[in-house]
């Protein structure tokens, strides 16, 4: 198991007497992108402010890298961490001057600043932007120098508040991919706050539901995905279904990729070789008894696990190397005969998927902590 | 008795206007800043009580402030060792008084202007609680050049308090506002006239100086607009 960047043991705490947080144990491993997924004012964001050492928990004990944080030693771990604001806030002058902030402060020389302005401008497609001021610039810019501001202290930990909830779907497409590939290359460790699901699937390695102060869960977006402990959990995270492979072809512009026995046809780019994940709502799948044929690319066949009535549809739920979600109406169910035991066909277009890089680097490694990690994970 | 004042003499008076209401300013601006940060970051009880009495103190008539100050500094008073009363020193220390409260009242108000959201994520970018009041007064700059602004404003141009402490003793403690004070009742109009010119025009150039720094960099956004 990595060795914990950040641990917080039997936290509580309060706003107006108030219970807001009641967390007996928390952990961040070093280099893993932790996401906390929760409901608004689950304490998501009070949780982040004294993970990031800015509020003072009313009780319980921080330990950043097995050494305990007091008001001595305060300033120094907090300068080895960034903490993020949910919307970018700058300062007077450039941009430039907000990107060195964090570096200024830190009495980092004016040679080791320039060479870094420069590596982490590239990164983030800023070199026109440099000399401009904050409010010129579009919401996505924005949101780059925000996140460049804090990459380029080359932190022990960075916590992001909602860090891509502001910006639309291409845009937010497009930075939480730059985000990705400069996490992964440096494994920066990562703890990223965020109530939208998709977001917490694609980036999570480990995911953490808060939900009125506690944490109900934790594990990899596959397991809780598959499994949820309880039904708040499973209305939080929808019915998606997540699975994880690596590319090993493309085909007319469709990736393929190899998930245990199956493969899946999605749109995306990556290279091959590279862990991507798929993630598809259960509205889009369709069952059928035999395969048809039909232009769906996606076939994937197993045996009904569950069948659960929801309000208004059955979500069926099938074992095909991976958990497979679907919703059918009632009728439905009935004339296909859908029952535990009984193995299906369920389909999906092509077209309505995408794959993205996911954020462990290879599957083995990925594969053998999160094993681990499920072991010691007794939350 | 005075026939008007050679042109030295009125070099003199103007210099020493300068160096008094300067250097009060200055001082004041100084002793000012801990104050407006302890009232910003710390929140202790009669905080509020604090802040109204600075406020009161930002309209503090010239007199009383004379009168205070020569109580402590005349002969037989608590400072009286100190042989300080009819010097500039005691002009000083009066305009000082004058001035800080204006300083702190304008900087607090501008401190809190500034995003509080801001100064956390100074925080959360690592800043020390030094560099955080720096960021701080960065940031509030255009407030606090007003606090300064206003405060030089208030001392150069007040005659209460110099007088009282001061005495208006040519060549020693006679500043501007005095001098003036005097050529009147002396019914030499035209001298005090010219004096009076002579203060707002220093009043004038040393606001265009401040006043170039505090808008320095600034531009409405955006631009251009229709208006």
């Amino acid at each position: 198991m990595a060795s914990p960047e950040l641990e917080i043991k039997n936290l509580r705490h309060y706003y107006h007497k108030k219970k807001i947080l009641d967390i007996p144990y928390f952990q961040v491993s070093q280099g893993e992108c932790l996401v906390i997924i929760g409901p608004n004012g689950a304490g998501k964001s009070t949780l982040l402010r004294i993970a990031s050492l800015l509020e003072k928990p009313a009780e319980g004990e921080i330990f950043f890298k097995g050494n305990k944080v007091t008001a001595q030693n305060e300033l120094v771990f907090r300068r080895r961490l960034v903490y993020l604001l949910d919307r970018p806030f700058f300062f007077r002058g450039k941009v430039k001057d907000n990107l060195l902030y964090g570096l200024k402060i830190r009495g980092i020389s004016k040679k080791e600043q320039a060479q870094r302005l420069e590596e982490i401008s590239e990164l983030f497609h800023l070199q026109r932007l440099l000399e401009s001021e904050p409010q010129e610039l579009s919401a996505g810019e924005k949101q780059r120098v925000n996140l460049a501001r804090a990459l380029i202290i080359k932190p022990d930990l960075i916590l992001l508040d909602e860090p891509f909830s502001s910006l639309d779907l291409n845009l937010k497409n497009e930075i939480m991919a730059d985000f990705q590939a400069i996490r992964k290359k440096r494994a920066q460790t990562t703890v990223l706050v965020t109530h939208n699901r998709e977001e917490a699937f694609y980036l999570a390695e480990r995911l953490a539901i808060l939900m009125a102060g506690e944490i109900k869960q934790t594990g990899s977006p596959e397991e809780i995905l598959a499994l949820p402990r309880s039904m708040d959990i499973a209305s939080l995270l929808g019915h998606e279904t997540l699975v994880e492979g690596s590319v090993v072809g493309q085909q007319n512009g469709l990736l393929q990729v190899a998930a245990g026995s199956n493969f899946i046809y999605a749109f995306g780019s990556a290279e091959k070789g590279e862990m991507v994940k798929v993630v598809f709502r259960p509205e889009e799948v369709i069952l059928a008894r035999e395969r048809p044929q039909t232009s769906i690319r996606n076939w994937f066949y197993g045996p009904v696990v569950e069948v659960k009535p929801l309000d208004r549809v059955v979500l069926v739920s099938l074992d095909c190397g991976f958990r497979l979600k679907a919703y059918l109406s009632k009728p439905a169910l009935e004339e296909l005969k859908v029952e535990p035991g009984k193995s299906f066909w369920a389909g999906v277009k092509a077209s309505s998927l995408s794959a993205r890089a996911s954020p462990s680097k290879k599957l083995e490694k990925y594969s053998g902590e999160n094993l681990e990690r499920s072991k010691n994970d007794s939350l | 008795m005075t026939q008007g004042l050679s042109a030295g003499e009125i070099l003199g008076i103007i210099r020493l206007t300068l160096f008094i209401s300067g250097l009060s300013t200055l001082i004041a601006f100084l002793l000012a800043l801990p104050a407006a940060f302890l009232l910003y970051f710390r929140h202790f009880p009669g905080r509020k009580i604090v802040i109204s009495l600075i406020n009161t103190g930002m309209g503090l008539p010239p007199v009383v402030v004379g009168l205070f100050v020569a109580l402590f500094l005349w002969r037989s008073g608590p400072l009286g060792s100190l042989k300080l009363m009819y010097t500039p020193a005691a002009m000083v220390i009066a305009q000082i008084i004058l001035a800080w409260p204006i300083i702190v009242g304008l900087s607090l108000a501008a401190f809190q202007q500034v995003n509080p959201e801001l100064i956390l994520q100074a925080r959360a970018l690592g800043a020390s609680r030094y560099q955080l009041a720096l960021t701080l007064a960065r940031e509030a700059r255009l407030g606090e050049i007003s606090g300064i602004i206003a405060a030089f404003g208030a001392v150069i141009s007040e005659v209460g308090a110099v007088m009282m402490v001061g005495g208006n003793i040519k060549g020693q403690t006679r500043v501007l506002t005095t001098a003036i004070l005097q050529e009147t009742r002396l019914g030499n109009f035209h001298l005090a006239l010219v004096l009076a010119l002579i203060l707002l025009a220093i009043s004038l150039a040393i606001n265009l100086i401040l006043t170039s720094w505090q808008q320095k960099g600034w531009r409405t956004w955006p631009r251009p607009s229709w208006k």
